[in-house]
């Protein structure tokens, strides 16, 4: 009886959450399929639902969508980008002082994590003038190099909890049977670490993916600009097309949906793993 | 095959010393075994020996070659761990076969080497499974068909084990030693489990706190132990010992005289050991109460309390007695163990 009373307030709870979280999305879904007239007739579900929507964003038909699949290019190259360099960077460093115990390896890591001290926003104005100092401002690889740099602190830190998880027999075996430190781990470490790589690598792919103010500042040009800041440049006009905004949204919301979909299994497991000892 | 010899080894982490110059021959071909309670330093020697740690002082040679700068890769060893560290991303064959792929061995000799192994630990069947799919026995037995495929010079196991239930280590134990038999490679064995040790040795350096405490075949340890803390940790049930005074042919303690044949001087404060076994219920003799009978089966150990203190005693078959009753301990003189009661060194 007690144990269903708990339940049940558990679950009294979950649904206005659950309604909050989805609220807004269906809000989205619900303008993206209306026509430009009936998109604020406050209908819960519109009269003609259309997916005219989706054909205009697709065939590039109205002025704030002139660059939306060189646009979408860029979000996509950005975080992949973001993902891969982060990564190598982070397993690297994990690696480097989780197994091979490398002096000084902990203070480097807690010092990467102390910049988290700092927030994104202060850090804005210097990465702006650090990126205009080489000569990469309106360059993907400015905001690329940004976002590792935010990215990576916690990246390492994760692996690193990760990989001080593995029992370090094996390090000892593998030595003994004659592996050198790259063998190692190459042939070792790395298989062993997959579910931690995919959820780090997935996770600084979606923050570069979703990064917004990074983007509007070291990107300018049509061209350059990833979707998300595109996407802002909707409301810049008086006469919105909510519809469209709302409907590329929605595209924009499809990769990072399906990749989570495909690595949740990892992500829970990846980003949980040693944050308690075991 | 090869022999080791450590010549005083010193250990030290910051400013704890852990091992105090311990030298100690291991000769081609013997199964030397490493026993001590935890702490006392002997895996600490084993793993500078596997390279894994390294030596503060003195100098370790495999076959005659000092190796204490040499990678572990170089030494020719192979070791089996407590924990198996089987590569759990493996099947049984690539671990088997792990050591050759380094060494960039062909796939024909890989495959060779690895089946050699699996024939001699009858792990045939489980080639490709992983680890995980694998009982605790057999996982032990691929970490040693993992040693067994490079055909080292030394064999090196720390606790293998320990983590096996007690009839799987059994069953082990004596793998273990059929394969010692066989292969006839140097071995040499870490644990803190005093039968493990006695039943598989060839000879046996029981360890305390970073020394060797005595040296020698697994009988003589058991019949002429050195010193106190030796006839106390090799022996199960542990020797009884009680402090007394030597007199002509006997000790006075716990107010009644006990046998030996041993010799002390007259009045000299000794320690009397008497194995569990070398004590028999009498109709006369040394008088004591039962505190607790547990039957064994075979054996029967009974625990007798004398003046004070509590006596082990196994008798062979079943215990006619029971707990409170009064009864006589008989102490075979001749295999009394009498040792100084300052030093503890055998007298």
């Amino acid at each position: 009886m007690r144990k269903f009373s708990k339940e049940a307030v558990l679950v009294l709870l979950a649904i206005p959450i659950l309604l909050w979280t989805l609220l807004p999305i269906y809000h989205i879904f619900l303008f993206s399929i209306s026509s430009k007239d009936s998109a604020f007739s406050g209908a819960l579900w519109p009269d003609k639902p259309t997916l005219r929507n989706f054909g205009t964003i697709m065939r590039e038909e109205h002025f704030y969508l002139h660059h939306f699949w060189s646009q979408i290019w860029n979000s996509l190259w950005i975080a992949v980008a973001v993902g891969v360099i982060t990564l190598a960077v982070a397993t690297c460093a994990a690696f480097a002082i989780s197994r091979l115990k490398v002096k000084g390896g902990r203070a480097v890591m807690n010092l990467a994590l102390f910049t988290y001290f700092i927030p994104a926003a202060f850090l804005a104005i210097p990465m702006y003038k650090a990126m205009g100092m080489y000569g990469l401002l309106n360059n993907r690889w400015s905001l690329v190099l940004a976002m590792v740099t935010l990215a990576a602190p916690y990246a390492i830190w994760v692996l690193k909890q990760a990989s001080d998880k593995l029992p370090y027999e094996l390090d000892e075996a593998a030595k003994i049977d004659g592996a050198t430190p790259l063998q190692l781990f190459r042939l070792v470490y790395l298989p062993l670490m997959t579910p931690s790589l995919i959820a780090i690598g997935t996770y600084a792919l979606l923050l570069a993916w979703n990064e917004y103010l990074y983007a509007y500042l070291l990107l300018s040009h049509e061209q350059t600009i990833p979707l998300a800041v595109a996407l802002g440049h909707f409301i810049a006009a008086d006469d919105s097309p909510w519809e469209l905004l709302m409907a590329t949204g929605l595209v924009y919301a499809l990769p990072p949906a399906a990749i989570y979909y495909v690595f949740r299994r990892y992500m829970v497991s990846g980003l949980t793993s040693g944050a308690v000892k075991a | 095959m090869a022999s080791v010899a450590f010549d005083s080894i010193f250990k030290s982490f910051g400013s704890t010393k852990i091992l105090h110059g311990i030298s100690l021959d291991i000769s081609d071909g013997e199964f030397m075994v490493l026993v001590g309670p935890s702490g006392c330093g002997k895996s600490t020697l084993l793993r500078m020996l596997a390279g894994l740690e390294d030596i503060t002082a003195g100098t370790i040679a495999i076959d005659g070659r000092v190796v204490n700068d040499l990678d572990s890769k170089d030494r020719d060893i192979a070791m089996v761990f407590q924990s198996y560290a089987l590569y759990p991303h493996m099947t049984v064959s690539e671990n088997m076969g792990f050591s050759l792929r380094l060494r960039k061995d062909s796939v024909r000799r890989i495959a060779e080497g690895v089946s050699r192994a699996a024939k001699i630990l009858n792990l045939e069947p489980y080639l490709e499974r992983y680890p995980r799919e694998l009982s605790g026995g057999q996982r032990q037995r691929v970490a040693m068909g993992r040693a067994i495929v490079r055909d080292p010079k030394v064999f090196l196991f720390d606790e293998p084990l320990s983590n096996l239930d007690a009839k799987l280590r059994v069953a082990m134990r004596s793998e273990i030693k059929a394969l010692h038999q066989r292969l006839k490679t140097t071995t040499v064995y870490v644990t803190h489990d005093q039968i493990e040790a006695m039943t598989m040795a060839d000879r046996i350096a029981v360890m305390n706190e970073g020394r060797i405490e005595q040296l020698g075949e697994p009988l003589d340890l058991y019949d002429r132990p050195a010193n106190l803390f030796v006839a106390q940790f090799i022996g199960s049930p542990a020797m009884n010992v009680f402090e007394g005074v030597f007199q002509e042919g006997s000790v006075h303690g716990l107010g009644t005289r006990w046998p030996c044949t041993a010799k002390a001087q007259a009045g000299q404060s000794v320690k009397y050991g008497i194995r569990p076994e070398h004590l028999a219920l009498h109709s006369q003799g040394i008088a004591g109460e039962i505190e607790v009978v547990e039957p064994m089966g075979a054996e029967t150990e009974i625990l007798v309390k004398v003046g004070g203190q509590t006596f082990t005693v196994m008798t062979h078959g079943r215990a006619t007695v029971g707990p409170g009753e009064r009864v006589f301990l008989a102490p075979q003189a001749a295999q009394a163990h009498l040792f100084d009661a300052a030093s503890g060194r055998r007298i």
